[in-house]
């Protein structure tokens, strides 16, 4: 019997699920699962028990919040897919700004017609058993938990920064010329693309499980404003429990 | 008005097609419900710097068209005036990113309707050549947006001025000669999609799409029709009306009054005499003819973009390895109002911001693709049903879907 597997899709961009057709999809996923729902690949979805449920996007509706309710009671095995599921997303930011006020602005006097709610992370609202995090995922990282899943195997974190991948790829370091860089702080394994094309680090992959957030601030007010420091960490992980507590979480 | 419980399965976002039949009048309206993101007020108070790749994360499937609306956007806002160099790079972009984004469409969301199975994954056990054609086509248009960008999904280089950091000339080389490679691929793409059998249906209407007087319409430019329209991007709000329902979280955009087509038809439609030469060559005997009012030969007309789109990346990609330089990044001279326009996969995208004297942005508007269409497809859908009217409701929701699908809408980025 084939593994069966799910892929829900909440608010979100999709570019998390594009990445998973970016992986080593054919070779691996199609031919040793059977996707019993995944409805941006299929037209038929059968709703059963589900050996793993990637979940990938926010939950902004009250119906998404009950969506992901039942796909938990359907489900052995939950993984929280990108940064949106994991951290919020960069939708959350409206979080900071006031959710009503943020509506008005879009909507206008319609903004009571449409209905957006404050933004928590997946693993505030059910339990989940493994995030791959990212804005967007990196294809690698959803090969190796198939991977390990369908050897039966727990996968393990990454316990390195961002740093130790931008590194191996002999960029020159930010900090050390003064920009600031969420590097040090955040999740590594992607491979650090956005210093290896000349933009720092911005944490989209949320923080280390122990991220020195004492160290990267005071390194950091040396260098930029608060202003600075805090679009640095409220933006594609800004849910995140350590990066929303920058600066006290204020608005 | 029968109201499915079900999202509308292969396509991007979440919406769903509702309609009825009352003393023998069909009522139809597009649901669009996916979750609102509020884009326009959290890239409020952000630097100018980071907004191009905020913008981006608006879709995952089209992600370089809203890079560089925005980044256009803001340079125009901040008195920006780019290189040659930079905007053919951009050129290169979009290029891949329609190719990448329509081989999706094409192969992993419409092709289903038309081969008679119920999914990529009933796809490929049937038809492995084409999905694994389709995988080739993919993997070389990221490379694409990935050498210039700096990744495929969710590019992270580009700035106002231009980019953080330029491709390799032996990158670009590869990348022509790679292009070359998968050119038969595209063209094969384009004979799979011309031996299928479309729903015969027709109604006119107005095509919208961008044009910078030389290219076909690809990045910057001014609006035209059809109809007779010819403005300036930064005139869009006189044109183009937003209207809130309330059975939607996606705007419905008309102009004077009406809907209107923006996307792979409206482009081969307007200027189908820019194609590039194998594209052109294609077209010439196609079973199938172009302009077409038959909204599901969008399909087809994604497929002969495919083919332009690689032909145009081949023309960039060798010129630039041989002609990159590095340039100065020209830099923010004063605040102010910018509009950016390019083409999406699914057709015209306009980004505006207002941008104070220190690079942060003050005010911000979008105008997405599918958010231009969502008129036009209600109105299609209604001629079409009406036109059905006699046949069993659940062919008449089939049908209505696959009209839906044929538009490739994207409805993460409607709502946004």
């Amino acid at each position: 019997m084939k593994p069966k597997i799910a892929i829900f899709d909440l608010t979100d961009c999709e570019g998390c699920e594009v990445q998973v057709l970016n992986s080593k999809f054919v070779d691996r996923v199609l031919a040793g699962v059977e996707f019993t729902h995944f409805r941006l690949g299929q037209r038929v979805n059968r709703w059963e028990e589900f050996d793993v449920a990637f979940i990938e996007g926010a939950a902004i509706t009250s119906h998404e919040l009950e969506l992901v309710k039942k796909i938990r009671e359907s489900s052995k095995f939950v993984v929280a897919l990108g940064s949106c599921a994991c951290f919020g997303g960069i939708a959350a930011i409206n979080n900071f700004i006031g959710v009503n006020e943020a509506k008005k602005y879009v909507y206008g006097e319609n903004a009571d017609k449409v209905e957006t709610l404050y933004i928590k992370p997946l693993p505030e609202i059910i339990k989940v058993d493994f995030m791959i995090r990212g804005c967007p995922i990196v294809p690698e990282d959803f090969d190796r938990l198939v991977s390990d899943l369908l050897a039966g195997r727990i996968p393990r974190e990454h316990t390195r920064p961002v740093c130790m991948d931008c590194k191996s790829k002999g960029n020159p370091c930010f900090l050390l010329e003064n920009v600031e860089c969420a590097g040090p702080v955040t999740y590594g394994g992607c491979g650090a693309p956005c210093p290896s094309a000349g933009m720092p680090c911005d944490g989209c992959r949320g923080p280390l499980e122990e991220p020195q957030m004492n160290a990267e601030l005071e390194l950091l007010k040396k260098i930029a404003s608060k202003d600075d420091i805090i679009r640095l960490f409220r933006k594609f992980a800004p849910m995140a429990p350590q990066f929303r507590e920058v600066w006290g979480g204020e608005r | 008005m029968i109201i499915y419980d079900e999202y509308v399965t292969q396509i991007e976002g979440h919406g769903r097609v509702c309609f009825d039949i009352k003393d023998g009048k069909v009522e139809v309206r597009l649901e669009i419900l996916e979750g609102s993101r509020l884009f326009e007020s959290l890239l409020r108070g952000r630097r100018a710097d980071e907004v191009p790749q905020m913008s981006s994360r608006i879709c995952g499937v089209c992600p370089v068209p809203h890079n560089l609306a925005a980044v256009q956007a803001l340079e125009n806002g901040m008195g920006i005036e780019v290189s040659e160099q930079t905007k053919m790079l951009r050129r290169l972009m979009i290029s891949s990113q329609i190719i990448v984004s329509h081989a999706l469409h094409l192969y992993v969301l419409a092709a289903a309707d038309y081969l008679g199975v119920k999914g990529v994954s009933e796809l490929y056990a049937k038809f492995p050549e084409a999905v694994k054609r389709c995988l080739r086509i993919r993997s070389v248009g990221n490379r694409g947006i990935e050498i210039v960008g700096g990744r495929a999904v969710h590019p992270v280089n580009s700035i106002p001025g231009g980019f953080a950091k330029l491709p390799l000339k032996k990158d670009l080389e590869k990348l022509a000669k790679d292009y070359e490679a998968i050119l038969n691929d595209c063209v094969e793409t384009f004979n799979l999609f011309a031996g299928l059998k479309y729903p015969e249906f027709e109604r006119v209407t107005e095509y919208l799409a961008i044009d910078d007087g030389k290219h076909f319409p690809a990045y910057s430019g001014r609006l035209i029709t059809n109809r007779g329209l010819n403005v300036e991007a930064k005139e869009y709000r006189k044109h183009i009306t937003e209207v809130f329902k309330p059975y939607s979280t996606s705007k419905f955009c008309l102009i004077k009054g009406h809907g209107f087509h923006v996307g792979a038809i409206a482009r081969i439609n307007l200027f189908k005499e820019r194609l590039n030469p194998v594209a052109k060559e294609l077209l010439k005997n196609s079973p199938i003819k172009f302009p077409s009012d038959n909204p599901f030969h969008n399909n087809l007309a994604q497929t002969l973009e495919i083919v332009h789109y690689a032909e145009e990346a081949i023309k960039i990609a060798e010129e630039l390895s041989a002609t990159l330089k590095d340039e100065e990044r020209p830099k923010q001279r004063k605040g102010g109002t910018g509009v950016g326009v390019v083409e999406a996969p699914r057709g015209t995208l306009i980004h505006e911001y207002t941008v104070d004297e220190k690079g942060v942005v003050k005010e911000a508007n979008l105008i997405i693709p599918t958010g231009m269409n969502t008129t036009n497809i209600e109105e299609d859908l209604y001629t079409l049903l009406t036109a059905n009217i006699d046949k069993p409701k659940e062919h008449l929701k089939r049908l209505a879907e696959m009209l839906f699908r044929a538009y490739d809408p994207c409805l993460s980025c409607s709502t946004h």
